[in-house]
């Protein structure tokens, strides 16, 4: 069929009113007698403009001239015909595939009709256009046939999903989900996501029970790569995981990361409070959490080591950080005279609590930036 | 399942004998001696290997390793709930044991299956992907314990492959839409817990193998239709979605007696016992 719709198309003029491509070149089963009939007729129409060997015609004694004239004005009414049944199917598609009615095949038998006086390619085109058409209508009709059978109502099906979840709102005003409460979709989703995954074999998503070590709250992402090299494992002893030579990385800049912040937040003190050094255990004691004391002191001597700030003792020979200076590093602190200081900080639980009792910190001065 | 380092210390007291017999095999760390109490076996995998070139038998260790990665490796790659293609199994994890690829495919499965409960299934005959399915029924006290999983958007599957099998396996874009709409979640609009609904359904979904999504032929404007895809018919079957439905309507599932014959039918085939079974084909 597709190369005669290829000569159909390659007869149609240019400048009339655009025909609508006849896109179905492939509904062999839905054919109607007209489609068989069609290629003889367009076999003779094509290449000959004269109406003189067309069989619908007649009147075979009339002059040709004459002929053409008369049969021009017929067929523009013909295309006409069929453009407006077209149309009138096409507005009226949902109707018609819905309902009982009988309208397709009425439709059908008028096409029919116009197709006995059709004699050129054009108008046979648009039969042909109008037939795909036809055929696409029949066969949504009867998939609806099918599920009339067992009929499953949308509508009442959403109705029944907000009984379900607990809203009921039966009065058939139609309102949406979306004009309620943010909350109240949420509870909405979580209730037919409990109700649902009881129905599916579902595999849970792998996660770690209590997180990751990483500072940051980061999105798991698969671990893709693996060392090869088997003797790693040797090194890496207990670890169950093969690192990769960027992780090592990462955690150190962690660690910079964290220094530079600590960093900044002692200098805003001291911005703040000049020439007042802070306790060192005010500073450094969270009265939460052990673990980011003993952080913060690890972080806080990268602070001393790099020499941002110094650490010594008062009157009371309690340990004091005090700034230092950019320019006091240049004048009078001679290199020479800097004998390596070493102080080591043992801090056992005991000892923090004793030190939050005694210094009365009751809430940590290192912020924390998670 | 993993070495642990205690089982070098053994070794380490054992003759030495044996440990000239293994470092004939790939690393130096060719303990014999297992945590798994197969010493014997592990002693002859390392005598066997003493001859033998980087390609040769591996010792009972290496294999446990590989085992390992390998069910790491799946259990991470389900994340996401895409199919995992062999090639990036044999890409990332198994590199050169690739001519014992089936073996180790198979440990994993049962590796999976006996500790997890997970069974690794493949996708389609011949597809050479695999996905993670629970063998374990859903418990009421579950939800519970399983906390934030993310968004909940299995309850908007199940809502969609139940469109999709009520109104006989097959459902046009354009009426799913309509549908949802209903409930407040839109094609175009963004959603407050689904983001895009529209990129969820007819491409997360898609890609995850929930659905499949074809354009209709001949349709203008363009429409495209909803069927199941081959992972819903893994993870659940019509039985189960037509017993949701009906719970939803509080009714009955033989109050649609079309779809409750499609869904019994569909239970009978499965009960019989089928030729080629969804087991990890080498």
């Amino acid at each position: 069929m597709a190369d005669e719709k290829g000569t159909l198309r390659g007869d149609v003029e240019e400048g009339e009113e655009p025909v609508v491509a006849v896109t179905g070149s492939a509904h062999p089963g839905k054919q109607a007698e007209e489609e068989e009939e069609e290629p003889m007729k367009v076999e003779v129409a094509v290449g000959a403009d004269a109406c003189s060997d067309d069989l619908s015609c007649g009147e075979a004694d009339i002059d040709p001239s004459l002929l053409e004239l008369a049969d021009e004005e017929k067929c523009r009414s013909i295309r006409k015909q069929y453009r407006q049944l077209i149309y009138n199917v096409q507005q009226n598609r949902d109707d018609i595939v819905n309902t009982a009615s009988d309208s397709l095949t009425e439709a059908l038998e008028e096409a029919n009709v116009l197709f006995d006086a059709v004699s050129r390619t054009r108008e046979a085109a648009l039969d042909a256009q109008f037939l795909v058409l036809a055929s696409d209508l029949g066969k949504e009709k009867a998939k609806q046939l099918n599920s009339d059978m067992s009929f499953f109502n949308q509508v009442a099906f959403c109705d029944f999903l907000f009984i379900f979840v607990g809203l009921n709102w039966m009065e058939g005003d139609g309102r949406e989900l979306s004009d309620y409460d943010d909350n109240i979709a949420l509870s909405f989703w979580e209730t037919v996501q409990k109700e649902a995954t009881s129905w599916m074999l579902q595999a849970e998503k792998f996660h770690f029970i209590f997180g990751s070590f990483k500072s940051e709250p980061s999105a798991r992402k698969p671990r893709l790569e693996h060392r090869k090299k088997v003797h790693r494992m040797e090194e890496n002893g207990d670890m169950p995981t093969k690192l990769r030579k960027l992780d090592l990385n990462s955690n150190q800049e962690a660690t910079e990361k964290e220094v530079e912040r600590i960093l900044g937040l002692l200098q805003t003190y001291f911005r703040k409070y000049p020439d007042t050094p802070v306790s060192y255990f005010e500073f450094v004691i969270d009265p939460n959490s052990f673990s980011r004391t003993v952080e913060n002191i690890f972080y806080v001597s990268f602070i001393i080591r790099d020499g941002f700030a110094r650490i010594r003792l008062d009157q009371d020979r309690l340990p004091i950080l005090e700034p230092i200076n950019i320019n006091q590093v240049g004048e009078g602190n001679d290199p020479s005279s800097h004998c390596r200081k070493q102080g080591v900080i043992s801090l056992s639980l005991q000892d923090w609590k004793n030190i939050v009792a005694t210094f009365e910190i009751s809430e940590a001065m290192i912020t924390n930036s998670y | 399942m993993l070495q642990k380092p205690k089982s070098r210390g053994r070794a380490g007291s054992q003759p030495e004998r044996e440990q000239d017999g293994g470092r004939g095999g790939g690393g130096a760390e060719e303990a014999p001696s297992t945590s798994r109490g197969a010493a014997g076996a592990g002693w002859q995998g390392s005598r066997r290997a003493e001859a033998s070139p980087k390609a040769g038998p591996r010792s009972q260790k290496q294999l446990e390793l590989k085992v390992a990665e390998l069910v790491q490796f799946l259990l991470i790659k389900d994340q996401k709930k895409i199919p995992i293609k062999r090639a990036d199994i044999l890409k990332h994890v198994v590199g050169d044991y690739k001519d014992i690829f089936p073996d180790l495919l198979k440990l994993a499965a049962q590796r999976l299956e006996y500790v997890f409960g997970y069974r690794l299934v493949e996708l389609e005959p011949k597809s050479n992907t695999y996905i993670l399915i629970n063998t374990l029924e859903p418990v009421e006290e579950d939800a519970e314990v399983r906390g934030d999983q993310g968004t909940p958007t299995t309850g908007l599957l199940m809502i969609v492959l139940g469109l999709i099998f009520m109104k006989g396996n097959s459902i046009k874009e354009t009426e799913v839409w309509d549908f949802l709409r209903r409930l407040g979640v839109h094609p175009t609009k963004k959603h407050l817990i689904f983001g895009d609904p529209k990129k969820l359904i007819t491409e997360d979904f898609v890609r995850q193998r929930y659905l499949e999504y074809r354009r209709i032929p001949h349709t203008d404007p363009v429409d495209y239709e909803f069927q199941w895809g081959p992972r819903t018919n893994l993870e659940t079957s019509k039985m189960k979605v037509l017993k949701f439905v009906a719970k939803v309507h509080n009714q009955d599932p033989k109050d649609w007696p079309a779809q409750y014959c499609e869904a019994l039918a569909e239970e009978e085939a499965r009960a019989r016992p089928q030729t080629g079974g969804p087991a990890p084909s080498s």
